[in-house]
C-alpha cells in the first residue's frame, strides 16, 4: 500500500528509534540481526584502534625517555673519550711522568726491529 | 519500479535503507570533494582563528652528529661534546614565600642561607667573581626579578656534575633555580697542536664563514651530515614523536683522517716553540713535515704573534697563505736547470770569480767571493763551492751566462717545477707564487732580473710550494703532490680513498742524485753545518731574503730589515724519507735572523726527536734459525 510520508513521520521514527534502543531493539526493529556479527567486529576494530593508539603513545613516551637516556650516555662517552684523548698527548705524558718522579724518559735510541 | 524486463520488482526494506545510505554518502563525498577544492584553491582562512585552530604539533630538527677529524693513526683531533652554560632563576619560589603568611619569611630565609652557601661554592669552578660578590649577584637578581643571571663561561660535563650538586641548586629547576643550556661544541683534545691546519669552527649548525677555516672549513659539506626533521605532539607525558607524520633521520657526518701524526706534530712544535718562544722580535714561523715518497703531511706548525700578542698562536697559516721572496733555497732552482739543460757538466765545473761582480748586472759585490779568493788565492770557484757558501755572485753568474738569450727557458724550467701554479689542496689559501717574465708588458725585464732569480729574489713562492720542490729531489725527480686527508670514513669504513698523487717529474734521476750531493755538502761543510751533529745525516739548503716595507725597499727609515730565513731539506740524506721546511719571519729588527740560525736549529731538533720513534730509523736485527 503506498504511503505519503509526512513531516510528523520524521519525529515518529526517531521517537521509535529512541524508544528502540531504550529496550535495546534498535537492531532488531531494523530487522539487521543478521549483520549483527559484522556490526560487532566494527566496534571491536573501533575498540582495537584507541587501545593501540594509545598502546603507541605510550611507546613513544618510552622512546622519548630512552632517548634522553641515550643521549646522557653519549655526553658522558664523548666527555670520557675527550679526557682520555687529551692524556694521550705526547708532551702531556712527558710532563705527568716527570711530575710523578718517574725516571721513563724519551727514548734516545730507536727500537731495535726483530726479524724472523 | 520497472526493470527491464517489464516485470515489478519489489526491494527489501534492507536493500532500500542500503541504497537511500549509499545516495547519501554519494552526496555527502560529492560535497566534501567540492570542498576540499575550494579550501585548496580559493579559502583563506582568518589567521587568528588558523593560529587558534592549529593543532599544537610541531616540527623539530634532528642535529646530525658532526663527524671527527682523525690523525694518521686513528686518534681524535677534533670531536663533538657538549658544554652548559650554567645560569640561575633568582626568582624561584619568591611569590610562594611572600604568599605564606605563617612560615613566608622564615621560609625565604632559609632560602637565602641556601644561596649564601652556593655562592661560596660558585668561585671554585668560576673564579671570575668572589663568594661575596656572587652573594650580591642572587640577591639582586632576587630583588630585581631577574629569571636568568649567567654564572661564568660555558663548562664541560664534569664541572656540571659537580655544579649541580651545589646547595640549591642540588634542589633542581623549581626548587632551587638551577638552569643548564647545553650546547654541542667542536673541541680539539690536543689544544694548540695542528690548531690552524684542523682548522676551528663554532658548532655544527653555525654558517660555513670565517668562523670555518682549515680542514674544518674546507671539508664542511663532508664532516656536517644531514638534518632530519620530525614531528611531534603533545600528550600528557609531554612532547612525544607523533607516529602519523613523516619523519626523516640526521645522517651523522662523515670523519676525516687525516696524514697529520699527532706525536710528530707535537716534537715538531715544541722544536719549534722552544727556539723562537723568548725572540721577542720575531713575528710568527711554521715548521712543515712531508712524507717524500707519498707527499703526505705528517706535522705542520704555524706560530704567529697577532699585533701585540704575548705569545705565539696558531693563528695564521704562514706555510700555505705567505709568499715571500724565498732567497738562496731557491738556487737549487737554478742548480737544476743549469745541470738538467747540460749547461754545468759536474758540481765541481769552475766558474771565475771576477771579484764577486757579475757581468752585466748591476748588483752589489758578493763579499762571499771576496772572501773566497782571499782564502784560497784563486780567481775562480766550483759550483759546489758557490753553493755550499750560498754565493748569489756564482748563481747569477749561472742564469746570465746561460739564459740571457733565452729568459723564458728559464721561466719556463720554474713553471714545470711547480713553482709558478697555486696547486689543488687540501686547505683553502694556498697562495699563488709570483714569478716575473719578460712576456709581462707591464714590467720592464733585464738581465739582472735573471740574475736575482738565480738565487732567490724577484719571485714569490709559499714555504709549501718551496718544501714540493725539494720532496722532488728526495724523491728522486718525481714530483708529489702535498695532501692533508689520506681519506673519508664512516663508522671507520673508508668511503673515498684520497691518498698520493704523482703531479710530476721534474727531473732526471741522475740530477737529484748530483742535487743531493750538494745539498749534503751545504750540511756538512756549508751554511747549515749546524745540522752536521744531527742524530741522523741531514740534505738540505738555508736561505735568508728581507720582507719589502711598503715602498717597495728592503730596509725602514732606522736600517731595519724584516728577515725571512728558511732551512729547507731532507732526511736521511742517503736514503730520504721525510722532506721538512723551517721558515722564520722577523719584525722589523736590527737583529740578524738567517735560515742557518733558528730554522736549522729547529729542524735539528725535529729530526732528534723522529730519530728516536720513527720506524725508518729501527735498526733491523734478523733472528738466527
Amino acid at each position: 500500500m503506498d504511503k505519503t510520508w509526512k513531516i510528523q513521520d520524521l519525529g515518529r521514527g526517531l521517537r521509535n528509534s529512541l524508544v528502540a534502543m531504550l529496550h535495546g531493539e534498535f537492531l532488531l526493529r531494523l530487522n539487521v540481526g543478521r549483520y549483527f556479527v559484522h556490526i560487532v567486529y566494527v566496534f571491536f576494530l573501533f575498540a582495537m584502534v584507541i587501545w593501540i593508539s594509545l598502546m603507541i603513545e605510550n611507546t613513544m613516551n618510552k622512546v622519548e625517555n630512552n632517548k634522553s637516556v641515550l643521549q646522557e650516555l653519549e655526553i658522558v662517552h664523548s666527555q670520557k673519550v675527550f679526557d682520555l684523548v687529551s692524556l694521550s698527548k705526547r708532551s702531556s705524558v712527558r710532563d705527568l711522568l716527570e711530575q710523578k718522579g718517574s725516571k721513563l724518559t724519551e727514548p734516545t735510541q730507536p727500537a731495535t726491529l726483530l726479524i724472523k | 519500479m520497472e526493470a527491464n524486463n517489464g516485470t515489478k520488482k519489489t526491494r527489501d526494506r534492507i536493500g532500500v535503507i542500503l541504497y537511500v545510505l549509499y545516495v547519501v554518502l554519494l552526496l555527502a563525498s560529492v560535497v566534501l570533494f567540492l570542498k576540499i577544492a575550494g579550501i585548496q584553491l580559493f579559502f583563506k582562512p582568518n589567521p587568528k582563528i588558523a593560529t587558534a585552530l592549529t593543532p599544537s604539533s610541531r616540527a623539530r630538527t634532528l642535529e646530525p652528529i658532526r663527524g671527527n677529524i682523525i690523525d694518521c693513526n686513528g686518534r681524535i683531533l677534533a670531536m663533538s661534546c657538549p658544554t652548559y652554560q650554567i645560569a640561575m632563576d633568582c626568582t624561584v619560589r619568591r611569590e610562594e614565600f611572600a604568599a605564606d603568611t605563617k612560615k613566608g619569611e622564615q621560609r625565604e630565609k632559609a632560602w637565602q642561607e641556601k644561596a649564601l652557601a652556593l655562592s661560596r661554592e660558585l668561585p671554585k669552578v668560576f673564579p671570575d667573581k668572589t663568594a661575596d660578590q656572587y652573594y650580591k649577584l642572587i640577591m639582586d637578581g632576587r630583588r630585581n626579578g631577574k629569571k636568568y643571571v649567567r654564572l661564568g663561561k660555558p663548562v664541560d660535563r664534569n664541572v656540571y656534575n659537580r655544579v649541580k650538586e651545589f646547595p640549591l641548586f642540588n634542589e633542581g629547576r623549581n626548587q632551587g633555580g638551577f638552569i643548564a643550556e647545553q650546547k654541542n661544541i667542536r673541541i680539539y683534545p690536543y689544544g694548540k697542536l695542528a690548531r690552524r691546519t684542523i682548522g676551528f669552527v663554532r658548532d655544527n649548525s653555525s654558517a660555513v664563514g670565517n668562523t670555518h677555516v682549515g680542514l674544518e672549513g674546507k671539508f664542511d659539506y663532508v664532516l656536517h651530515g644531514k638534518e632530519g626533521k620530525e614531528w611531534l605532539k603533545v600528550t600528557d607525558a609531554g612532547r612525544v614523536q607523533d607516529n602519523d607524520s613523516t619523519r626523516t633521520r640526521a645522517e651523522d657526518g662523515k670523519d676525516i683522517r687525516t696524514t697529520i701524526n699527532i706525536d710528530y706534530q707535537d716534537i715538531a712544535y715544541r722544536a719549534l716553540y722552544g727556539e723562537i718562544a723568548e725572540e721577542t722580535d720575531l713575528e710568527g714561523a711554521c715548521l712543515v713535515l712531508m712524507e717524500s715518497a707519498t707527499g703526505a703531511i705528517r706535522a705542520m706548525v704555524n706560530l704567529y704573534r697577532d699585533g701585540e700578542a704575548a705569545d705565539f698562536e696558531e693563528v695564521s697559516n704562514l706555510a700555505i697563505g705567505r709568499a715571500i721572496e724565498p732567497g738562496s733555497v731557491f738556487k737549487t732552482v737554478t742548480l737544476m736547470q743549469v745541470l738538467s739543460d747540460g749547461h754545468i757538466k759536474s758540481l765541481e765545473d769552475l766558474i771565475p770569480t771576477n771579484h764577486g761582480n757579475i757581468k752585466g748586472v748591476r748588483i752589489a759585490q758578493d763579499s762571499h767571493i771576496l772572501d773566497h779568493e782571499r782564502l784560497h788565492g784563486t780567481n775562480s770557484i766550483s759550483v759546489i763551492d758557490g753553493f755550499k757558501i750560498s754565493s748569489n755572485y756564482v748563481f747569477g753568474t749561472l742564469a746570465v751566462s746561460n739564459y740571457s738569450k733565452k729568459p723564458m727557458r728559464f721561466i719556463e724550467n720554474i713553471h714545470s717545477y711547480k713553482l709558478a701554479e697555486a696547486f689543488d689542496f687540501d686547505l683553502a689559501g694556498l697562495a699563488t707564487p709570483t714569478i716575473p717574465s719578460p712576456k709581462d708588458k707591464n714590467r720592464y725585464w733585464s738581465l739582472t732580473d735573471l740574475a736575482v732569480m738565480g738565487y732567490g729574489y724577484g719571485t714569490r713562492e709559499t714555504p709549501l710550494h718551496i718544501l714540493t720542490f725539494y720532496n722532488a729531489i728526495a724523491n728522486k725527480g718525481r714530483m708529489m703532490k702535498p695532501y692533508l686527508v689520506e681519506d673519508i670514513e664512516k663508522d671507520g669504513n673508508v668511503k673515498n680513498m684520497r691518498g698520493p698523487a704523482l703531479m710530476s717529474t721534474i727531473c732526471s734521476k741522475a740530477v737529484a742524485d748530483t742535487i743531493t750531493r750538494a745539498l749534503k755538502a751545504v750540511t756538512e761543510e756549508g751554511t747549515a753545518r749546524r745540522l752536521k751533529d744531527a742524530k741522523c745525516p741531514v740534505a738540505g739548503k738555508t736561505g735568508t731574503s728581507f720582507g719589502t716595507y711598503s715602498g717597495g725597499g728592503y730596509k725602514d727609515e732606522y736600517g731595519r730589515h724584516k728577515y725571512q730565513g728558511t732551512f729547507v731539506g731532507f732526511f736521511p740524506a742517503d736514503d730520504p724519507h721525510y722532506s721538512v721546511i723551517c721558515t722564520v719571519f722577523s719584525k722589523p729588527t736590527s737583529k740578524q735572523f738567517q735560515g742557518g740560525g733558528i730554522p736549522a736549529r729547529a729542524i735539528k731538533s725535529l729530526v732528534n726527536g723522529l730519530y728516536s720513534i720513527d720506524p725508518c730509523f729501527q735498526p733491523k736485527l734478523t733472528a738466527s734459525k
